[in-house]
């Protein structure tokens, strides 16, 4: 399970002189779904382009299935299925038409239209000239495309931009059974942290160009793990006295907090602020959010 | 190769693109027998020595403009089917290469253009027959005249492929070969030197095939100049 489908080394995108990718190293083990999580103008999609040979790198060196993009890229891609950005069709067609087309390239069988359209549960369209779909359809449309050529990798960008709730869980219910029945590997982008909190494994947190996080999704909670906020009448001796304890204590915002622990640990430090005559107003637990973690990586100017 | 044809028939289905291949040798037929049909009498007499090569004569030159313009229209229109929603990154994110991407339109446009050709040919024949000019059909003549202008603006088919791909915004693409349609009317004037002389087949040494094959060299390396600037530039 440790072999890895993508790995990039100091991949680098400039456009005249700004750095749109700058230095990313990814790196996406088999079976696993990634989300790759920035704000606006991250350079999600700017990688996602280098990734499937769409852009040149300015730097840098990509490796899918372990094969180098630059050298095998058609034999690469055609184990891959990706939607980029906004889904593209060609509007006078019908849906069915549009996988034609598309798969005739890919030479996969005929029958691998029907499968594709139900899954993404088309199959009632699929007679439909696509102009005429829905935002949602075209999207899904573009997800069957995706899943034409039977990927063992899926690269999705944005998959459930503009989507409505019922969409959006339908899109993520898709994602998530892939890698159980097919062992597919996903890469699937979103500048939205709480999406990817529901079906991510592994994310990677890219800001302006820079990948700033990158490990399991469990690693993200465990920052967000929650600390005890006390608020006493003294505040400043109060917390005095819990450090002269020998107690990680923080001041801030006229509150004492403690890190994380166990319930006797903070029952003796209720009990010593008690001893010493403090007035103990409030105690109570302040978890901080996925969202709130990635507004704090990403520097405040983060996701919706 | 064939896979890459086969895809981009499917995406010209129910297209405006059909019609325009037949309409360009329908006009050009039409209006001959518009021609013909109001100054019977007057063309009938100019040409009496051979009234088939005089017909060839009078559509030929009307044909090179219809060419022109319709080289000019189709590759637009094969364009922008991919431009309308960005197909092109998800057409080139499959296992094809920029190559046969290219070269596949290239060859749509110049199979488009060649049965285009193939209708005028067939067209002029039954007009020729409606006109009473006899059984006595000069076929040589006859290709002459419907394939060699269209082999001799190879360099226009490979132009336009190249700008239409390439430019997002198809009113350049279309000014350029408006323009050059006009300038193909006016070729009469230029060197031999000049692509837009070639389509007429007129050159110094009285010989068609001198045009034809300037059209195809030149065509061949404009394409090729088209080809290698494609697969430079990063997809849209
Ligand atoms: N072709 C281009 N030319 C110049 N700059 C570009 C080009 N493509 C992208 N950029 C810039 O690169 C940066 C990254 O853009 P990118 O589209 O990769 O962001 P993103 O993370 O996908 O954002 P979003 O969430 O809005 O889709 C942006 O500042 C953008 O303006
Ligand atoms: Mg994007």
């Amino acid at each position: 399970m440790n072999e890895l489908i993508i790995e990039t080394n100091q991949l680098t995108k400039k456009f005249s002189k700004r750095y749109a990718v700058e230095n990313i190293d990814l790196k996406i083990k088999k079976g696993e779904i990634y989300g790759f999580l920035g704000p606006n103008g991250a350079g999600k999609t700017t990688t996602i382009r280098m990734l499937l040979g769409l852009a040149k790198p300015t730097k840098g060196s990509i490796h899918i299935f372990g094969k180098d993009m630059k050298r095998e890229k058609l034999n690469v891609l055609k184990r891959v299925g990706s939607l980029v950005e906004y889904p593209s069709y060609y509007g006078h067609l019908n849906a069915y038409e549009n996988l034609d087309a598309l798969r005739i390239l890919l030479d996969a069988p005929k029958s691998r239209i029907n499968e594709v359209l139900s899954i993404v549960r088309l199959s009632n369209e699929a007679k439909r000239p696509v102009k005429g779909f829905s935002l949602g359809m075209k999207q899904r449309l573009g997800i069957a495309a995706a899943l034409l050529g039977n990927p063992e990798l899926l690269i999705l960008d944005e998959p459930t931009n503009g989507l409505d709730p019922s969409g959006i869980l339908e899109i993520r219910e898709l994602i998530k059974s892939m890698p159980k029945e097919h062992g597919i590997t996903i890469l699937v982008s979103s500048h939205l942290l709480s999406e990817m909190d529901q079906m991510a494994t592994q994310v990677g947190i890219i800001s302006k160009g820079k990948m700033i996080f990158q490990d399991s999704i469990e690693a993200l909670r465990q920052r967000a793990q929650s600390k005890i906020a006390i608020k006493v009448d003294q505040t400043e001796q109060a917390w005095r006295m819990l450090l002269s304890k020998g107690r990680q204590a923080e001041m801030d915002n006229n509150q004492i907090y403690l890190p994380h622990t166990s319930d006797e640990e903070i029952s003796t430090v209720i009990g010593d602020l008690v001893h010493d005559h403090f007035s103990v107003y409030r105690v109570q637990e302040e978890k901080k959010s996925l969202e709130d973690i990635f507004l704090e990586l990403t520097g405040g100017e983060g996701s919706l | 190769m064939l896979s890459i044809l086969a895809s981009d028939f499917i995406k010209i289905r129910r297209k405006l693109i059909w019609f325009l291949i037949f309409l360009g040798p329908f006009g050009v037929v039409a209006l001959q027998a518009v021609n013909f049909g109001l100054r019977y009498d007057y063309l009938t007499k100019v040409h009496e020595k051979d009234l088939w090569a005089g017909l060839i004569g009078e559509a030929g030159y009307l044909a090179i403009p219809a060419l022109m313009l319709g080289l000019t229209l189709i590759a637009s229109m094969i364009s922008n089917i991919e431009h309308q929603t960005n197909a092109w990154k998800q057409l080139l994110a499959l296992p094809v290469s920029k190559l046969r991407v290219f070269t596949g339109k290239f060859l749509l446009t110049a199979l488009l253009l060649f049965v285009s050709s193939t209708f005028l040919l067939l067209g002029i024949i039954v007009l020729g027959f409606f006109l009473k000019f006899g059984a006595d059909v000069p076929l040589l003549a006859l290709l002459k005249m419907a394939y060699f202008p269209y082999l001799a603006a190879m360099p226009f088919i490979a132009l336009q492929i190249w700008l239409s791909i390439t430019m997002k915004n198809q009113a350049i693409p279309l000014v350029i070969g408006i323009v050059g349609t006009i300038l193909s009317l006016m070729s009469f004037r230029f060197p031999d030197w000049m692509p837009w002389k070639w389509p007429s087949l007129t050159n110094g040494w009285n010989d068609p095939l001198y045009s034809v094959t300037f059209g195809l060299v030149c065509g061949l390396a404009i394409y090729l100049i088209g080809l290698l600037d494609f697969a430079r530039k990063d997809v849209k």
